[in-house]
């Protein structure tokens, strides 16, 4: 079989993607708009000698991941909104014992119960860490069905070569789009990575193991914190991830992740066409947050804008990555029923900002 | 010294690690279970495929005296942690071992499900009624007018229900192949709770389904009674409540 085009929700895409690349076991609670994900893959997998499980809760769910995971095999979640919410103790935890999973938010308006409309209202909970203690989530941010496709061998890999757990985030929009992507021959990627030398399935072939995530007030704990943040500068270090659009003479960069990072392309090409010196940068990874696409801005650049289906969340991180070297200036609207700043409304504030 | 514990280590064999420092309190209901899991594991050749998934409190001790892989879970959710590694990977034996805090509070949702699924897993709670690690307050199953650190005046059945009865919510359940409460209140007691932990463990091995089973034990430190005592409230109070009994056995 070599490679195939295929017409998908780009939330089945994610689960063609996920299976294609090694995934056999998927957790999942039914949730608009991360619902189809679980769909495609309780029929998917089986063809692959895996299996979804439909859990009663994302307690349940991402505790059973976290329990897959233990075994060195690779187990994936999907969900949105409140359901990511409830999984913030285990993904603590999974950061915390060292254990890859891949999961998937398909982020949808809140605060509260939220909505099922399209957002990326959960930046600060996927980046941040709605959980507990000093720990690091790697997110990916894809913008379309190919992007996703694309970015799931890099997903595999870093869950694997880390042992840390990774988040793919979309915004509901490009999560609900259907387009097509072009799938490589399948590949398991998690079987490139040698699990025997960590995994927790009997002493038959290694001393006794275990898991303890629950024991800091000594000096093993704190050696193992200490551990996790020295990986997590490596990441830090090594996996910053950005693609940019004619930056090198900028007067304005708009910088945005998801939809708006798909549309903030298209603008650049608009603004060109009409003689305007805009570029663009669209984060891929979120944490670790592409800092190096701001190391050196052009001489040329006076103004930065971001633009987000939130409030202003990635625009703490633009702002910290700029450090006061240019104005940042913000458009973002969430919920409605247009969740999302129309190419026109990002164009007139560029325009305004460009004076 | 070593004499002695080359002898027990021939009697029990390799899972117990006998020469762990040990952490649970004088008299404590643990002690026992914990020999009992042991033994059994031994005696059925599961040490090197087993794997226990211990909660948060006092159970979660429990993997320190065995030798084999463990999981400390999250605080409720070794059952489902149990069930995403056991689909993982099915060769493997793997057990809970849990409170009555940390099964029957915040993880009887995911304990019930597991058993209503019958996800091939064994799941063991130890019930002394008192959240033990955090010093003997109130649990579900803190009998009638029990007086703990948090019901000073005993519970209270109109404000906090009467002791939740754990296997008989799930007697209904098809999944379920084994079930059955034990209590370590006597030494007659004590030999027939080895006998149902072999039996449950049995249930996995044929995987047949889902078998649970509970243990009465006291917390002589959370009941704030001396060891002798709270074997003979155990024996007098929580047996008269909690009835030993095998509610079901289908294992073929």
């Amino acid at each position: 079989m070599s490679s195939e085009t295929l017409f998908l929700k780009n939330a089945e895409t994610f689960a063609e993607s996920m299976v294609r690349c090694g995934v056999r076991y998927h957790f999942a609670y039914p949730i608009t708009p991360a619902t189809d994900v679980m769909k495609h893959a309780a029929v998917i997998l089986p063809k692959y000698g895996g299996r979804m499980i439909q859990m009663e809760s994302e307690l349940a769910v991402s505790n059973a991941l976290s329990g897959c995971a233990c075994t060195g095999k690779l187990g994936a979640t999907s969900s949105s909104g409140p359901g990511m919410s409830l999984m913030q103790e285990a993904i603590s935890f999974m950061c915390a014992a060292e254990l890859p999973a891949i999961m998937f938010d398909s982020m949808r308006v809140g605060p509260g119960d939220g909505d099922i409309i399209g957002a990326q209202s959960t930046y600060f909970q996927a980046t941040r860490g709605g959980g507990h203690g000093d720990y690091r989530t790697i997110v990916l941010a894809p913008y379309s069905g190919q992007s996703i496709v694309d970015l799931m061998p890099e997903a595999v890999r870093l869950t694997y070569q880390y042992r840390n757990p990774v988040l793919f985030v979309l915004d509901g929009v490009t999560s609900q789009m259907t387009e097509t992507a072009t799938f490589p021959e399948p590949h398991d990627y998690s079987a490139d990575f040698d699990t025997s030398g960590w995994r927790y399935t009997g002493t038959k072939d290694h001393p006794k193991r275990f898991v303890v995530t629950g024991s800091y007030s000594h000096n093993q704990g704190y050696e193992m914190n200490e551990r996790l943040r020295a990986k997590y500068e490596k990441i830090k270090e090594n996996e910053q991830r950005w693609e940019s659009a004619q930056v090198e003479d900028a007067e304005l960069i708009v910088v945005a992740f998801g939809i708006h990072g798909r549309m903030a392309t298209e603008l650049v090409s608009r603004l060109r066409a009409e003689g305007r010196k805009v570029g663009a940068i669209n984060p891929i990874t979120l944490w670790p947050y592409p800092d190096k696409a701001f190391e050196q801005l052009p001489q040329s650049l006076k103004n930065i804008l971001v633009v987000e289906m939130n409030h202003g969340q990635m625009l703490d991180d633009v702002r910290l990555a700029v450090n006061g070297r240019v104005p940042v200036h913000f458009l973002g609207k969430t919920g409605g029923d247009t969740p999302l700043c129309t190419l026109r409304e990002m164009e007139t504030k560029a325009l305004e900002i460009l004076g | 010294m070593e004499n002695a514990m080359e002898n027990l280590s021939s009697k029990y064999g390799k899972t117990l690690m006998l020469d762990k420092l040990f952490s649970y309190c004088p008299g404590c209901g643990h002690g026992i279970v914990t020999r009992l899991v042991a033994e059994a594991i031994e005696a059925m050749g599961l040490r090197e495929k087993a794997v226990s998934v211990v909660g948060i409190g006092c159970g979660g001790f429990s993997h320190h005296y065995m030798d084999i892989d463990a999981i400390e879970a999250t605080h409720g959710r070794s059952t489902s942690t149990a069930t995403g590694f056991k689909l993982a990977s099915p060769e493997n034996f793997v057990f809970t071992y849990q409170g009555d805090g940390d099964m029957s509070a915040i993880g009887l949702a995911d304990l019930l499900h597991a058993a209503n699924k019958g996800v091939p897993i064994t799941a063991l709670m130890i019930n002394n009624t008192v959240f033990g690690m955090t010093g003997g307050q109130m649990s579900p199953a803190t009998l009638e007018g029990q007086v703990t650190a948090t019901t000073p005046n005993g519970r209270d059945p109109k404000l906090h229900g009467y002791p939740i009865l754990v296997p008989e919510m799930m007697r209904a359940m098809q999944g379920v192949k084994y079930l059955a409460r034990e209590s370590v209140a006597d030494a007659p007691a004590i030999r027939k709770a080895g006998k149902s932990i072999r039996r449950a463990f049995e249930c996995q091995e044929k995987n047949q389904g889902f078998a649970f089973i509970e243990f009465i034990v006291p917390c002589p430190t959370g009941l704030k009674k001396s060891v002798k005592d709270s074997y003979a409230w155990c024996k007098d109070q929580m047996v008269d409540y909690f009835k030993p009994q095998v509610f079901k056995d289908e294992v073929e």
